[in-house]
């Protein structure tokens, strides 16, 4: 099969599977058979996407770009817009391939562990799950393989939509039915921005593609990145993200973590091209970014709600890759949200096999889960380590091309941050890990025991690349740009160092005297360093600061940046209401205002505009 | 009598239907308001079918009847729905847009 | 002053006078009779353009379909009213004055302006006219008697009425009778007279 015909697959079999679960009710009705279905379209979906990629990586490829002519030149005027053709098609290329990859084998694992995950659910809403789920991966796959910002932009008002389903997927409960509005309100206040930036780039070049030279490349890629903030939740547009934790954790995982936040990085790294003719952009990027890892992360450490604390985490590791695009790296944006995908996803689905074990997402009902949750520990282990940076997993190449990046290019205060985020990552994840793992089993967790083979076979299956992926990265980026071989640089080993210190922060406070035996043992050194009377008192002193100061931005994240969003909402709200008294309702007023219209249209048309 | 008579009738007559259209209280009233609207219409593709060669003119104002017709049908149905809702056929009855 | 040109004044008075009456007569009878005297002048007026398939059309369709399709519409929805639209308050009047003038004027504005031939043609015959028809736009012919069609099942089921027994009634009506609200708000402009 053509290049072409396997994209086309990938994209258009997942929106089959949609339309058949929507259109033949009994199947969708039948529970564990519209699951089964779905997940087999997201199997060949993957199949496809694993042989596009291959054929790149065998290196006898070349991009493949196909488009049709959708819509003629609209004509405005004259100059750019004479001959503009506006395109649909497929672009096939590194960048692409590697997403296809990415994104099918998570949604693949994902839906797998929905199998288990959800099998208590009425079927009716289990076969509505998988709709959804399949619809995801259409909008997801149809924005990676878009050839221009239109199409991407298609792809992208379709995975919020999908997202606003499934985080109020359990509709009857209204904090979830809350969550979803604020997600979707949230990502379409920041679309405005994408829809801005296509219309600045049309009305300037006539185009819609990110190749193009424009001369104002800075106005479109700040709306683009306006865009970007939302659906990529970075500060201060990131507060739906914690609040879209009260969809299924399936969910986060999928959208929430590994792909759908992903995609205003992709967007980033497919229009590169134009972010390189604005540096102002870049620098506003990279600050933003390295701003919102720091915050995020510093929030993340007082959670007590496990999927919290790995929700601000996804913020902070999102504001990695910004930070690194900013800093003109667009290797290292996108490798780590390859990587990021590989352990957030297993973070989460880990995170759902316990919280299926725990019924219950506090971190205080769970404890010695590492003897009774085996292959969950195990995969959460992983997870948490490739999260903070431990040389040898994933996290650690990534994130340390990144901070070379921002160092090459003298971007002190963002790589200041970001080593601190890269320290607070690594403690809170410690925290997580020991806590959960082997920290005192509470009520909850004295019975608490592994689900069916449907949860342990995508952590199984996902944990492999969490540990590994990383050492791919030369052949990775060599799919699209220069091959980047890894060499630990020192600002690498700084990183690496904080991120061990993290971890023994965390063994230090919350190593557990009982349970992980043989773990435990392994992480001794550390924590009798930090036993060890003379630093003792100082580092007490410091985790209060540190405390307190999480504290205050978890606050004033809750009230006050929270707060300013819903008063901008309150206050549109109350615009509303009073503009609500020209809608009274009837037909007669409404085709009074529209003749009305059109007459000022047609007087306009008619004797000024000539 | 030239193209510019029928016009200026027709132009006429398709303000008076936006008048009664905007007006009526009745939802019947305002069904023949929008008659009067598409007759002007008529009466223009008509007009200008006699000023230009060819008979694409009369064909778009015989569509245009079939069209009217249609939708009379489809409104007085509407109009009965109406009516047995409320009991009565008040337009500014049916002001459900507004909730 | 042409013969042509006193009929056309006929006529288009005609079709004025009985239109004014179409939008303002307070009988809703009265209002559907005066529309089918529009209708006819109409009819009068097509036959002076030499269109005398679409007079035929026009009488048969609308003086005789339509329009006994209103009346009914009329009897069967104000019986206990008396035929008797409410008025509309004054402001709305005016408003709608205002409107209609402007369109008026913008229209006749616009036709003045533009150079119109006001040469004749021969006027297609009415052979011509099916011609054209079967041939050049047989399609949109065949889409029309498809809407035709979907317009007539469209209307009967929306008008069709719900019995007990029908299972289509538990789901509820499209539309729900409501309680009448309380007076006041912007939504009522005129204060209902009728009731």
């Amino acid at each position: 099969m053509s290049p072409l015909y396997t994209a086309l697959l990938c994209t258009f079999l997942p929106l089959a599977a949609a339309l058949v679960l929507v259109l033949v009710s009994p199947l969708r009705r039948a529970g564990l058979a519209a699951g089964l279905f779905s997940v087999a379209t997201a199997l060949i979906a993957f199949g496809g996407a694993v042989t596009l990629l291959l054929e790149r990586w065998s290196g006898a490829a070349t991009p493949v770009r196909e488009t049709v002519r959708w819509l003629p030149h609209a004509g405005l005027g004259g100059g750019a817009h004479a001959r503009a053709v506006i395109e649909l098609g497929v672009q096939i290329d590194g960048i692409s391939a590697t997403m296809l990859v990415v994104v099918t084998a998570v949604a693949a694992c994902v839906q797998i562990f929905s199998l288990g995950y959800m099998a208590g659910e009425p079927k009716p809403d289990f076969g509505r799950y998988f709709t959804w789920q399949s619809l995801f991966l259409f909008s997801m796959n149809s924005l990676v393989v878009a050839p221009n910002l239109l199409q991407l932009f298609l792809g992208w008002e379709l995975v919020g939509l999908v997202s606003y389903l499934l985080i109020g997927y359990w509709w009857s409960k209204p904090s979830a039915a809350r969550a979803a509005m604020k997600a979707f309100w949230m990502t379409k206040l920041a679309d405005m921005g994408l829809i801005l930036a296509l219309l600045v780039l049309f009305v300037d070049t006539g185009s819609f593609d990110w190749t193009v030279t424009t001369s104002a490349a800075g106005a479109v890629t700040l709306l683009l990145f306006f865009a970007v903030m939302g659906k990529s939740a970075q500060f201060p547009l990131h507060v739906w993200l914690p609040d879209a934790m009260e969809g299924p954790t399936p969910v986060s995982a999928l959208l929430h973590a590994a792909t759908m936040v992903a995609a205003g990085v992709f967007l980033v790294v497919r229009a590169f091209p134009l972010f390189e003719q604005a540096p102002t952009t870049g620098l506003v990027m990279a600050y933003v970014g390295a701003f919102t890892a720091l915050f995020a992360a510093v929030i993340a450490v007082v959670q007590t709600d496990i999927k919290k604390v790995l929700a601000y985490s996804t913020c902070s590791q999102l504001g990695y890759m910004v930070a690194a695009l900013g800093a003109g790296s667009q290797v290292g944006g996108f490798f780590h949200l390859t990587t990021h995908a590989c352990f957030k996803a297993l973070l989460f689905l880990a995170a759902g096999s316990i919280i299926h074990g725990v019924h219950s997402n506090e971190l205080s009902h769970m404890g010695g889960l590492w003897s009774r949750m085996r292959v969950t520990s195990v995969a959460f282990l992983v997870g948490a380590l490739a999260l903070a940076g431990v040389p040898g997993l994933a996290g650690f190449f990534s994130k340390d091309l990144i901070l070379e990046h921002v160092l090459e290019r003298g971007l002190w205060a963002p790589l200041g941050a970001l080593l601190v985020a890269a320290f607070l990552t690594a403690f809170y994840m410690g925290r997580v890990t020991l806590v959960a793992l082997f920290g005192r089993p509470s009520a909850h967790a004295e019975h608490a025991h592994e689900g069916g083979v449907s949860l342990l076979a995508p952590l199984v299956v996902l944990a492999v690349p969490a540990a590994g992926v990383g050492w791919l990265g030369a052949k990775l980026s060599g799919l699209y740009a220069a091959p980047v071989h890894f060499h630990l640089s020192p600002v690498g080993m700084v990183a690496t160092g904080l991120a061990l210190a993290g971890l023994g922060l965390a063994y230090w406070m919350f190593g557990a005297p009982q349970g992980g035996g043989r773990l435990r043992a392994a992480f001794a050194p550390i924590g009798r360093l930090a036993r060890s009377g003379a630093v003792n008192a100082r580092f007490a002193w410091g985790y209060g600061v540190l405390g307190g100061v999480s504290s205050i931005f978890a606050w004033f994240d809750r009230y006050v940046i929270d707060g300013l969003m819903n008063g901008l909402g309150y206050a549109t709200l109350a615009l509303g209401a009073r503009l609500r008294g020209l809608q009274t309702g009837r037909a007669q007023d409404y085709v009074y205002v529209l003749v009305a219209a059109m007459l000022g249209v047609g007087a306009y048309g008619a004797f000024w505009s000539r | 009598m030239g193209l510019t008579g029928y016009l200026l009738l027709a132009a006429a007559l398709f303000s008076l239907g936006v008048f009664g259209v905007v007006t009526r209280r009745n939802a019947i009233g305002v069904l023949a308001s929008v008659e009067l609207m598409a007759n002007a219409v008529n009466l223009n593709l008509v007009a200008f079918s006699r000023h230009h060669a060819g008979p694409t003119g009369q064909v778009f104002a015989l569509f245009s009847i079939a069209l009217t017709v249609a939708e009379v049908v489809v409104g007085l149905a509407l109009v009965l729905l109406l009516f047995r809702a409320k009991g009565d056929v008040r337009i500014e009855l049916a002001s459900e847009l507004k909730d | 002053m042409s013969g042509e040109q006193v009929g056309f004044w006929v006529v288009a008075l005609a079709i004025l006078g009985a239109g004014r009456q179409v939008v303002t007569s307070r009988n809703l009878v009265h209002t559907v009779l005066w529309l089918a005297v529009t209708l006819a002048n109409t009819a009068v007026a097509f036959v002076m353009l030499e269109a005398t398939f679409l007079a035929a059309v026009q009488v048969l369709l609308y003086t005789g379909g339509v329009l006994t399709l209103m009346l009914f519409g009329v009897m069967l929805t104000t019986r206990d009213t008396g035929f008797v639209d409410v008025r509309s308050p004054l402001h709305r009047g005016f408003a709608g004055g205002v409107l209609a003038a402007a369109v008026m004027a913008l229209v006749s504005a616009s036709i003045l302006r533009t150079p119109l031939p006001e040469a004749r043609v021969t006027a297609p015959t009415t052979e011509a006219l099916g011609a054209s028809f079967l041939t050049e736009h047989v399609l949109a012919f065949e889409a029309l008697s498809l809407l035709l069609l979907s317009a007539v099942i469209g209307a009967v089921v929306i008008a069709r009425r719900r019995d007990a027994g029908d299972p289509r009634e538990e789901r509820g009506p499209a539309i729900r009778p409501r309680a009448p609200r309380a007076a006041g708000g912007a939504v009522r402009l005129g204060a209902p007279e009728a009731e």
